[in-house]
């Protein structure tokens, strides 16, 4: 009872049961500060088997998965996806960072609800609130090194 | 299925897309001219927004909610707008009573300086002389200012008092901008369907991008343009440096005419505050062309050009056609009018040509129709 009076009069709700709370980029931000993100979000349903966007098309926002299921393709393996994303994963990450075409097709596997922030937006936090965006960078960064890392250890696996 | 993309080629617009952009360019204008009532307080609302944003951004980084803080932004600017005023209102009083005296007292400075300068000429040139050229300037100008007062200015009073309210309108429109500005994006968004919801965003935010790097560029070569006016004035010795830079400025805002109109403002007030050295009338129209020299090659590009990638011919070229679709506003507004169609003209042609994108949204309108159906 004491928490959901806490929660109604704004108190300070952990920031896990935000929406955004689960997703790997916003981990360390506040509930505040999720707001503040969330703000700037679009929401987006996609249906089973419908694109979100296509491989070299130029991104210009990333996409957080709320629900559902998407897939990531590319040509070269068919319709064997390169990763599966659920709830809580993000996609299009690049697109924050330059303005290179999109290096895969994502699909929605099933009915998906997504949240998008758009670069632009992003690059206005940076500039209204650069430290929330430094932190949203930083995980960004923390990310992009791990999958750096995981591809520099599949390599020579794959080479035998 | 497989995951499939078209190639993509750099759209640019061509002469059709081109021809398309100026008619939407005029068409905009004209029906702007016919609804200036509405335009101008939204241009005006447009720029308090621009002015009063940042501050906005810094309530909202202290943890103030978005309504919180464009109410406290909103009610500190007009906390300072009104003591402004009321400090001013003595002194705004005395000067309003007395202006017809002071409009005629410049009226007849510059109107002096004029026929002093063309009894000069009769006095080199005996053809002039001859034609009685400064007696017939000065019967016409006696005859001009005789019913000038009489002819305009009441006009000019009543179109005042019929635009009062409707300027009342600008803070109205940018406390909302300000409050529910972010809601009007996303509103937007959801209008349009996914496959062309990143493009659609990237228009918007390109629109946004534009027409404000160009009215806080305005703003800001207005400020640059007072400093440097008021310093020169100061210098040559003149009343009011601060203010009559301000006024120039501010007419600069219309482009050609603005400039011209400035020029003579303060040819005037030189005239009138030192009869019989006309050395600074001349002074003041050295240093309004220095100015002016240094805003069309220094100021200009750093602040409005950055937001009008276009060729220098096309703009003077449109300022004209801006002239004649709708006037003085058609002047004003014709640049930012431009630059905010030719974003919406390279985007939508950027989409109609995609096929792609056209293709996918055929498949989700399918796929829809398909969950429909789903149990019929």
């Amino acid at each position: 009872m004491a928490s959901i009076l806490k929660l109604s009069f704004g108190g300070k709700a952990p920031a896990a049961h935000h929406r955004l709370g689960k997703t790997f980029l916003f981990s360390g931000l506040t509930r505040r500060q999720l707001k503040i993100v969330d703000a700037l979000l679009h929401d987006r349903h996609y249906l089973a088997g419908e694109v979100v966007f296509d491989l070299g098309e130029e991104g210009q926002a990333l996409y957080i998965l709320l629900s559902g299921r998407m897939a990531v393709l590319h040509p070269a393996q068919g319709e064997l996806p390169l990763a599966e994303l659920g709830s809580g994963d993000f996609f299009g990450e690049m697109a924050l960072l330059d303005e290179l075409p999109r290096s895969a097709q994502v699909r929605a596997l099933e009915d998906s609800h997504v949240a998008v922030l758009f670069r632009g937006d992003f690059e206005k936090l940076m500039e209204s609130h650069a430290e929330l965006a430094s932190r949203i960078a930083m995980q960004l960064a923390r990310y992009l090194g791990n999958r750096l890392r995981q591809m520099l250890v599949q390599r020579p696996a794959s080479g035998d | 299925m497989s995951p499939h993309s078209v190639p993509l080629l750099p759209y640019r617009p061509g002469p059709v897309a081109w021809l398309g952009i100026v008619a939407a360019t005029c068409l905009i204008l004209f029906l702007f001219e016919k609804i200036l009532w509405l335009v101008v307080p939204f241009v005006m609302g447009l720029l308090i927004h621009y002015v009063l944003s940042p501050l906005k951004y810094r309530l909202l980084l202290a943890g103030v909610p978005h309504k919180t803080a464009a109410a406290l932004v909103a009610l500190g600017a007009f906390l300072a707008l009104g003591g402004l005023l009321f400090l001013s209102v003595p002194r705004l009083s005395t000067e309003l009573g007395s202006w017809p005296e002071l409009t005629a007292r410049y009226l007849d400075g510059g109107i002096r300086l004029l026929t002093d300068s063309v009894r000069q000429l009769e006095k080199r040139f005996s053809f002039l002389a001859h034609a009685h050229v400064s007696r017939e300037l000065a019967l016409q100008i006696a005859d001009l200012t005789n019913s000038f007062a009489h002819k305009y200015l009441p006009a000019v009073a009543v179109t005042l008092a019929a635009w009062a309210p409707s300027l009342l309108l600008g803070p109205f429109i940018a406390f909302f901008m300000l409050r529910d500005g972010w809601r009007f994006k996303k509103f937007l968004g959801r209008s349009v369907a996914n496959a062309y919801f990143e493009r659609t965003l990237y228009l918007l935010d390109q629109v946004d991008r534009t027409a404000r790097v160009y009215f806080v560029g305005l703003l800001q070569l207005t400020v640059f343009d007072t400093l440097c006016l008021a310093l020169g004035l100061w210098v040559l010795g003149m009343s009011n440096p601060l203010l009559l830079g301000l006024l120039t400025a501010v007419l600069a805002w219309v482009p050609f005419i603005g400039s011209v109109m400035g020029c003579v403002v303060v040819v005037l007030v030189a005239a009138t505050d030192f009869p019989g050295n006309p050395g600074m009338a001349y002074g003041a129209v050295l240093l309004f062309v220095v100015v002016r020299l240094l805003d069309d090659f220094v100021f200009m590009p750093l602040t409005i050009g950055k937001s009008l990638k276009m060729h220098p011919l096309l703009t003077v070229l449109m300022i004209f056609v801006g002239g004649a679709v709708a006037g003085v506003p058609g002047l004003m507004l014709v640049l930012p009018v431009l630059g905010v169609v030719m974003v919406l003209g390279e985007s939508i042609g950027m989409i109609v040509t995609d096929a792609r994108l056209r293709a996918r949204h055929a498949h989700a309108r399918t796929l829809r129709e398909a969950a429909a159906r789903r149990g019929l």
